[in-house]
């Protein structure tokens, strides 16, 4: 399977080392590139990505802006993963909030750009676990974890939901479970049926941002 | 209260016999005054009868003076230095101290110089008189006619029946020493309300020590996004350069130059910021303004960078806050100039009307070097410095030059 990538960074020399990065890789294509987060909706239904590589810091609309739009303005929009400098940057929580399913630092290694890409594009574990952790931990809500308790998780689905934000896939977390992997993967689509997440990390944010999982469980 | 072991402990400790030459500075320094109306006086006595002659004298010659002399900056700072070295009391931090001092500063001062002068005086006139006194009172019971005590007046009668003298002399000196250790006390006390800043002081300090915080952590910050940059352009170019070298050597060999390039700018950056902060930390107060332009040209120019500069109007109008901010918004766009046109000839006009500072540069564009959409990252200091005063600020190319204008209001409202 071939995926498309689409590139959104303000720095030309970001998007062509990126690009040369991806393009090497025989199963994954740039699709496109774009210096401001105005641009992506539309090149985005032009191209159909199946990743987008988006930029936190832009001088016109940012990374966040950018990816509220696309999700909200796309059908079957493609999954986000942002870029960053800094690892402890603030606008990557947000971003996170917003609808992106994962971040990358860029002084990632290559190695690790590509396994990024194709990881989210299959959705099937969570990116950086640890780190996503950090930043919850840093945005952790005031109120007491109420949010959750009407999402009306049975007991297996909220363990579930624990082992996702760990970082398991679902052939770990069925290993864990002494259940069959058909098994965990019903599970998980209830998860994010009854959270209203679209992947593993909006499933994730929304459980610690509800506080229905603290950043010390983990 | 010190309890009965630490009281024991007080003629053996250093600190009472440090504190106990602080008060023997006092009683030198008074000397002068009385001498000095000890000659004014017998001078008046011919105008104003014997009497007011020496009330004139005394008033003025040791109530006035002293005053007077406790008013003097110096005497302040050399009260506050021995206060610290000799009573062992931190007044409040040095820069609190050596800001302006303001008249109830002054004043301030003025009662804690004479309450050290009063306080010496008294212990150093009995450090003088008591030694020949104890002697005296040990010969008292051998002698056969009256034994005078030292200078002092009362006389004792010679006899055995006086050797009850002999204890109370060898106590004397003792007792002298915790009252000198009993009085310094007092004084170390009373310091910090007499030597130290006044609320107003205070707050200025730290009203200063704020913005010096402010100003290091946007520079913090600027270092933080520039260097960050740089090194991510070059983490990236490099990954890209080493999986494509065989498959693409063109764009590895780009890629090179590229990271060279970030690299360098990182450097410059990191440079520029950590010499601001030197700057800082080496001339805390004052900081540059205006006044100091033809330094900063000069020292421009000195970096081989052709500045033509033109300035009209009066820069020592300009409002000490506004004038430091435009300092360094000259300052920032010079760098700006230098980083990222090269050694290019700038020219810098600096207009002070009646109600705004005008501040334009302006350098040729290079055209080998393309206008990168989002960069500019210096020019954001200079923003958000225009933007704190309620100036405006436009920067862009205009006919084949770089132009960057600011334009500050003089008295902005609040």
């Amino acid at each position: 399977m071939n995926l498309g990538v689409l590139l959104v960074d303000d720095e030309p020399l970001i998007r062509s080392g990126l690009r040369a990065i991806i393009d090497a890789e025989p199963d994954l294509t740039v699709l496109g590139e774009a210096e401001d987060g105005a641009a992506v909706t539309p090149m985005v239904r032009r191209l159909r990505p199946d990743v987008v590589l988006m930029d936190v810091r832009m001088p016109v609309v940012d990374g966040i802006e950018a990816t509220r739009r696309l999700l909200a303005n796309v059908d079957f929009p493609p999954r986000v993963l942002v870029l960053t400098t800094f690892e402890n940057d603030d606008y990557v929580f947000d971003a996170l909030r917003a609808g992106a399913s994962g971040f990358l630092l860029k002084r990632a290694r290559p190695d690790d750009v590509v396994r990024a890409i194709r990881l989210l594009a299959a959705g099937d574990s969570l990116l950086f676990p640890a780190a996503i952790r950090e930043l919850a931990a840093r945005h952790a809500p005031a109120q007491a974890p109420a949010g959750l308790d009407s999402a009306g998780l049975t007991d297996r689905e909220a363990e579930i939901l624990r082992l996702i934000a760990q970082g398991l896939s679902n052939a770990e977390i069925a290993a864990q479970l002494i259940v069959s992997h058909e098994t965990v993967k019903t599970h998980v689509a209830h998860v994010l049926t009854k959270l209203d997440a679209r992947d593993r990390t909006q499933a994730v944010i929304r459980a610690y941002h509800t506080g229905f999982i603290t950043p010390q469980d983990g | 209260m010190p309890g009965p072991r630490e009281l024991l402990a007080i003629p053996a400790s250093r600190t009472t016999w440090r504190r106990y030459a602080y008060l023997v500075i006092g009683a030198a320094l008074v000397a002068p005054y009385p001498t000095l109306a000890g000659f004014v006086a017998p001078a008046l006595e011919g105008g104003f009868g014997a009497v007011a002659a020496w009330v004139v004298a005394i008033a003025v010659c040791c109530v006035a003076l002293p005053i007077a002399t406790g008013m003097l900056t110096a005497v302040r700072e050399l009260e506050i230095a021995a206060a610290r070295l000799l009573l062992g009391v931190e007044v409040g931090d040095a820069e609190m101290i050596h800001s302006e001092v303001s008249l109830s500063t002054r004043w301030r001062s003025a009662a804690w110089f004479v309450a050290h002068l009063v306080v010496g005086g008294v212990i150093g006139t009995l450090t003088v008189v008591l030694p020949p006194a104890v002697v005296s009172a040990f010969t008292a019971p051998f002698a056969t006619g009256d034994v005078q005590l030292g200078q002092l007046d009362p006389t004792v009668p010679g006899g055995p029946g006086s050797a009850w003298i002999v204890p109370l002399a060898l106590l004397s000196p003792v007792a002298l020493v915790y009252l000198a250790a009993g009085a310094s006390a007092l004084l170390a006390r009373l310091a910090p309300r007499l030597l130290g800043p006044s609320p107003a002081e205070r707050l200025a300090a730290v009203q200063r020590h704020a913005m010096r915080l402010a100003e290091r952590n946007r520079l913090a910050r600027e270092l933080h996004d520039s260097v960050g940059h740089a090194l991510s352009i070059v983490t990236v170019q490099a990954g890209a350069a080493g999986r494509v070298l065989d498959s693409d050597p063109t764009f590895a060999r780009r890629a090179l130059t590229d990271i060279e390039t970030s690299a360098r700018n990182g450097l410059r950056d990191l440079d520029h910021v950590l010499g601001l902060l030197r700057d800082d930390a080496a001339a805390r107060t004052p900081t540059p303004t205006l006044a100091d332009l033809q330094r900063l040209l000069a020292s421009t120019r000195s970096a081989g960078i052709h500045v033509a500069a033109e300035l009209t109007g009066r820069v020592d109008d300009v409002p000490q806050a506004i004038s430091s901010e435009a300092y360094r918004i000259v300052q920032e766009s010079l760098t700006n100039a230098a980083r990222h046109a090269g050694h290019v000839p700038v020219s810098l006009s600096l207009n002070v009307g009646a109600e705004h500072l005008e501040i334009e540069l302006t350098n040729p564009l290079d055209a080998s070097r393309p206008h990168r959409p989002g960069g500019g990252r210096g020019l954001n200091g200079i923003q958000e410095r225009v933007m704190s005063l309620r100036g405006q600020v436009s920067a862009a190319p205009d006919a084949g030059q770089w132009r960057i204008a600011v334009r500050l209001p003089l008295h902005p409202k609040p």
